[in-house]
């Protein structure tokens, strides 16, 4: 019994591709990339003593350093959720991972409304992040908490409305069918504005730069992150990473194409591919652009995002249907 | 057809759950170093360096409440829609009509909040 468990597929694709151990060690290498290609775009090398490679084992050595680190929790704080508030917020961002169809194969769980409890896992996030600021106890982790709830309401209906446009031309929720939906076009070519929102879009919910508000180091000083040390501060860091590599392969997955590609290479490595070239947009971003405002973030996110996508959605409706003769 | 992938959903979020929290209870009783005399100080909050002063939970001024009134609105709509987008094709126009009129009813309100709401003295 306990040996057909372990041999099905489905816990070797739990616990090792595209689940758990995977999803770690992606989340440390993309940790290095992201240091690795800010570096150059401002000029330094970047982590390079650590392995042969170009430092590529730093992600590794800072992880050990963070767990052997004494975990200090205020003595106001509430304790609880102090806690669990960073650790839920990573679970969330894992269990993302189990929607994307890296190939037919190799998806965890192959939902019929996939695409929507995606992005309902991902409206519980910023909550997670507000009761970590408010559980420290600590104004600097309570202003970042509050700007994150604001940001949500900036970036939550446009992501929602852009990808409308996706379900509108796929016709189903369901990943894996939205994949073979585009195996006569892919979707970036009809969605190519709902595609921009998109992709501005999850740069705010990631919290990266451009639209890092909620953490912010000269303005609130890592924010809701301020008052979290040693593996506490990994798991806050951790499920920001572990959330670039889930969003950029949801990009992935219902702009590109997923796992469709030519030639005889393999399906994974095609959204293996693809997510990488994703991963590497999102990091350039953070080395060209500077910091909006959150009031400027609010009126921008209401006003040319939220329009923007209902223009897309409109776009699309005469893509399927043509001009609707009244 | 719903329930298809349910359970594995559920049972991979319960491994990821269990070994997240098996791992970090398993960090904070064996690997991690602990100070058995603390002092105030440390135990203090951080605050970026600077002395706490008065409670971390103080009264604060919800700037731009106008957008959360709208969000909690206008956030049910993108439901409303992906109904729609889903039977897009078996509708046909005379199923689009009515959320073009639902779009409109709820647009035109919006724009004139947005025009109170982007004014610096409502916030």
């Amino acid at each position: 019994m306990t040996m057909a468990i372990v041999t099905s597929p489905l816990f070797f694709k739990i616990v090792f591709f595209p689940g758990l151990t995977s999803l770690a060690i992606i989340a440390a290498l993309i940790t290095w990339l992201d240091r690795k290609i800010t570096a150059r775009v401002q000029l330094r090398i970047g982590p390079q003593y650590v392995s042969p490679v170009g430092g590529i084992l730093q992600a590794f050595a800072d992880l050990i350093k963070l767990v052997f680190k004494e975990l200090m929790i205020p003595a106001k704080a509430d304790k609880f959720f102090f806690v669990a508030a960073p650790l839920i917020g990573m679970i969330l961002a894992g269990g993302l991972i189990g929607l994307i169809p890296f190939s037919p194969e190799f998806q965890i769980a192959n939902l019929e409304v996939g695409l929507p409890v995606f992005l309902a896992f991902v409206t519980l996030s910023p909550t997670m992040v507000l009761l970590a600021g408010w559980s420290a106890n600590s104004k600097y982790p309570f202003i970042g908490g509050l700007r994150s709830l604001f940001q949500q309401t900036a970036y939550e209906i446009p992501l929602w409305l852009s990808a409308i446009g996706v379900v509108m031309m796929a016709g189903s929720f369901d990943l894996l069918k939205i994949v073979q939906a585009q195996s006569s076009g892919w979707f970036i070519l009809p969605q190519a504005l709902g595609a921009l929102i998109f992709l501005i879009t999850i740069t705010a919910e990631m919290e990266r730069i451009p639209f890092d508000l909620p953490e912010a180091e000269p303005e609130v000083i890592m924010g809701w992150q301020a008052e979290y040390s040693g593996f506490l501060f990994m798991a806050a860091q951790g499920a920001s990473f572990i959330k670039l590599y889930a969003f950029s392969a949801l990009f992935a997955t219902i702009y590109l194409g997923g796992f469709l590609g030519p030639g005889p290479l393999p399906a994974l490595f095609w959204t293996m591919l693809k997510t990488l070239v994703i991963i590497v947009v999102i990091i350039l971003l953070r080395g060209t652009f500077g910091r909006v405002r959150i009031d400027q973030l609010l009126r921008y996110g209401w006003t040319v995002l939220l329009g923007l996508a209902i223009v897309n959605i409109a776009i699309t409706y005469i893509i399927i249907q043509g001009i609707p003769a009244i | 057809m719903v329930a298809q992938g349910i359970a594995e959903i559920f049972y991979y979020l319960g491994f990821v759950t269990v070994s997240t929290f098996g791992l970090i209870i398993i960090l904070f009783l064996i690997v991690s170093p602990r100070d058995p005399k603390p002092t105030p100080e440390k135990r203090a909050a951080f605050e970026s360096g600077q002395i706490a002063v008065g409670r971390g939970r103080t009264r604060f001024i919800i700037q731009y409440y106008p957008y959360l009134l709208l969000f909690v609105v206008y956030d049910v709509v993108a439901m409303f829609l992906f109904a729609w987008a889903l039977n897009l094709r078996s509708l046909g126009f005379s199923g689009t009509l009515p959320v073009i009129v639902f779009m409109v009813v709820l647009l035109i309100p919006l724009a004139y909040a947005l025009h109170l709401s982007n004014r610096p003295e409502n916030w």
